[in-house]
């Protein structure tokens, strides 16, 4: 097999993918009607992506590429003004969150393409307990290398992306005591975890080359890795994140990440060495757990710190990196979230007590999303 | 003989026929689970049709009088559900929902009054008959897409016709009551009157119904078991004070229902799924529906009840061809959506039971136009639906619940 080649990008261009949840307006179980929304979708789209997912009650919007924040977020909001139109037509609703909460996975159909019935073949009930829902942030790189340092160096800060996305505290009807459940499930993949410490691009190439020979992997497609170079579009893709409860949440987040890597790349941290990789299973299980009230370990300093605090450390860092991305408005959101508004775990909790009970949940959510 | 002893022969009660019904049922169904192609209800239908008075005769009319209140339990918890399906809001959003409801109903009835005007029947007649066929057998369709699992925009896109063409059959046939000649049975209350009082009487029992649901709802909370039995209890108590009070069952639980899903600004009454405890009333209905039937029904005047059949579905058909387009259905939505609205209601759901009551004689004419219809829908109407939502892609052929 010919060596993977890296497609030049435009460094710290942004783009997300999210995985929405279809619930039908009745009992807010998921609904199977991914097929009528693509079809009564088809005619009307324009920029970005609109496509059919593992099983039958999820679609995936992918953006187009971004420079600005703001460009970002007014597309999510035109996008999900649309699906929001057709879902109304159809009576179904769309929503966020990592996880439906009360869904059981064995009545999930799975969508017939050829992939997703290998994939279903290959993975047995993993598959269908696949129906979780994430965000995947893709950031430009400039080079090769630049993706592999960037790679690297975002493991640091994987707790931070998952504590502020996260929104599946409730999973087959429980209460899970995680602010993310849907992590773990995604764990339970054999090629899940992360990208081994290669130096640079040349040994990443090998790497693969390796598995490949191996037979056990055919294409980049087949890591489920928490960040992984993405050749094809020349970037680097953050795949820790819940889907949050609402799109400007989403563009946040990207933001959040453009700026991170810009500080990243600008400071050229000296931290970056196979210790990361130590803690990182420790760190992504409290960032899950606890959300932004876990704690994680600093490998550089060895001392353990509490995530919703080391947000706005490093928040302190990346505002003038913002001022220069122009998206100070999205960091303030994210201050916020850290300084005690919460993640959208705690508003799925604090709605469910309200409430009382799961399918109302599901309601709010929905009517979250679709404003 | 010893007086501690039973008499013999052993005389048979409600309990013994009711179990006997559903063991009945149970063998029925599965006999049809094991081809692969019917329907459940097929087979509920079948074994009724088999022990009723048509074949075997072990159900006598007699038997038949003592489990209806089964049977009307069971008509109450599947209309009620039925109305938890009409979402208004729906309607609001998609513009073209509510036209091509009123379409579907319109041109069904034009087809089926047609029709029977060309078999000489008399006007009044034909139009009652067409209007009762406007209604799809809301059980039928319910169960089905409950035995198959189905769900997705054709199988919710049913349902919601199923509800709108029954208020609309329902609401249809007490118009055209003050028409009827007031026979024997007829009050001094003129026929006008009487169909205002049902109307507006099962309106109001149907929202009282609601709102005494939604008051205790309050106060029980929001867990399954309880709102299980509020629900049923207030179905249950719902029949009978529209039979007591000589209303429309159908039309007071319908309303009930639509209430249910669209009044409850707090939601306060959950969304319940009566599951294996309501299944038990659907055998026995089925079976009970199936021993109404008889041989003749399906004999040489079976023609005109399949071409009326056959003009019904064309009627809805072409409506719901005609809408697709605006309405942004697929063609293949669209044919399989017209297949399940086929069976039909007919009498065993009330729908014509104030025809009984203010002129016996009219229904008696009334029943024998429609009869064999009904009986042929019978047959062909759960498989019809069956297909229908198994090539619609949202029911699961081998799904047994």
């Amino acid at each position: 097999m010919a060596p993977l080649e890296f497609k030049h990008s435009e460094a710290l261009t942004i783009g997300v993918e999210l995985e929405l949840q279809l619930v039908n307006t009745s009992d807010f179980n998921l609904a199977p009607d991914a097929d009528d929304l693509l079809r009564r979708a088809a005619g009307d789209w324009h920029a970005g992506e609109l496509k059919p997912e593992l099983t039958q009650s999820m679609i995936e919007i992918n953006s187009g590429v971004h420079e600005r924040y703001e460009t970002l977020l007014a597309e999510l909001r035109t996008t999900r003004d649309r699906l929001a139109s057709h879902a109304r037509q159809m009576n179904v609703a769309i929503a966020g969150g990592g996880t439906h909460p009360f869904q059981k996975w064995r009545d999930r159909k799975i969508y017939p393409t050829e992939r997703f019935l290998t994939v279903s073949k290959k993975y047995g009930f993993l598959a269908k307990q696949f129906t979780v829902f994430g965000q995947h942030v893709h950031i430009g790189c400039a080079s090769a290398d630049d993706a592999i340092y960037l790679n690297h160096a975002l493991i640091r800060y994987l707790p931070h992306f998952i504590a502020l996305a996260a929104s599946s505290p409730f999973y087959q009807g429980v209460d899970t005591a995680f602010d993310s459940s849907r992590l773990s499930i995604v764990n339970t993949f054999p090629l899940a975890g992360t990208m081994p410490f290669v130096a640079d691009w040349r040994a990443f190439n090998q790497y693969f080359q390796t598995m490949y020979e191996f037979g056990i992997v055919k294409s980049m497609k087949d890591f489920y890795w928490d960040v992984r170079p993405k050749p094809e579009f020349g970037t680097v893709e953050i795949r820790v994140c819940d889907t949050p409860l609402t799109v400007d949440r989403a563009a946040q987040i990207a933001a959040y990440a453009q700026a991170l890597s810009r500080w990243l790349w600008a400071e050229r941290v000296d931290w970056v060495n196979p210790e990361l990789y130590l803690v990182h299973s420790y760190n992504r299980f409290q960032a899950a757990r606890h959300g932004l009230a876990g704690t994680l370990v600093d490998h550089a300093t060895r001392t353990p710190i509490g995530i919703a605090e080391d947000i706005q450390h490093t928040l302190r860092e990346l505002f003038p990196h913002a001022v220069d991305l122009a998206s100070t408005n999205a960091l303030e959101a994210v201050l916020a979230i850290a300084r005690g508004e919460g993640n959208d775990a705690a508003w799925l909790r604090k709605t469910f007590a309200e409430k009382t009970t799961l399918p109302d949940v599901v309601r709010e959510q929905a009517a979250r999303w679709m404003q | 003989m010893p007086d501690f002893l039973p008499t013999w022969p052993p005389v048979t009660n409600s309990f013994t026929l009711f179990g006997l019904l559903l063991l009945a049922g149970l063998i029925g169904g599965w006999i049809a689970a094991r081809t692969r192609v019917l329907p459940s209800i097929t087979g509920y239908i079948a074994i009724g049709f088999i022990l009723g008075p048509g074949v075997l005769g072990l159900l006598n009319e007699e038997a038949l009088r003592d489990t209806r209140i089964f049977a009307d339990i069971s008509l109450g918890l599947v209309v009620f559900e039925l109305g938890r399906r009409l979402d208004l809001q729906w309607a609001r959003h998609d513009r073209w929902l509510l036209p091509s409801g009123l379409a579907e109903s319109l041109l069904s009835f034009c087809a089926m009054f047609a029709l029977l005007r060309y078999f000489d029947i008399a006007p009044l007649e034909a139009a009652v008959a067409a209007t009762v066929g406007v209604a799809t057998a809301p059980a039928v369709v319910l169960l089905v897409a409950a035995e198959l699992k189905a769900e997705g925009p054709v199988t919710r896109r049913a349902l919601w016709h199923v509800a709108l063409n029954n208020i609309i059959a329902m609401l249809g046939v007490t118009l055209l009551l003050p028409f009827i000649e007031v026979g024997d049975a007829g009050s001094a209350w003129s026929p006008t009157g009487r169909a205002l009082w049902l109307v507006a009487g099962s309106f109001l029992l149907g929202y009282a119904a609601f709102w005494v649901a939604r008051l205790l709802a309050r106060f029980i909370g929001k867990s399954d078991a309880p709102q299980f039995i509020l629900v049923v209890g207030m179905i249950v108590l719902t029949v009978g004070v529209a039979q007591m009070g000589r209303l429309s069952v159908l039309l007071a639980l319908l309303v009930f229902g639509v209430a249910a899903r669209n009044f409850d600004p707090n939601h306060r009454l959950i969304d319940i799924r009566f599951g294996h405890a309501a299944r038990l009333f659907f055998v026995v209905l089925f079976v009970l529906t199936g021993a109404t039937l008889r041989p003749e029904q399906f004999g040489p005047i079976a023609w005109i009840g399949l071409a009326l059949v056959l003009v019904r579905l064309l009627g809805k058909a072409f409506a719901l061809y005609l809408f697709a387009w605006p309405a942004r259905i697929s063609a293949q939505q669209a044919a399989t959506l017209s297949l399940a609205l086929t069976p039909m209601a007919g009498l065993a759901i009330g729908i014509t039971q104030p025809i009984y009551d203010v002129a016996p004689d009219f229904g008696a004419r009334l029943a024998a136009i429609v009869a064999s219809g009904i009986a042929i829908l019978h047959v062909i109407g759960p498989i019809a639906t069956r297909y229908a939502l198994v090539a619609s892609g949202e029911g699961e052929q081998d799904a047994r619940d």
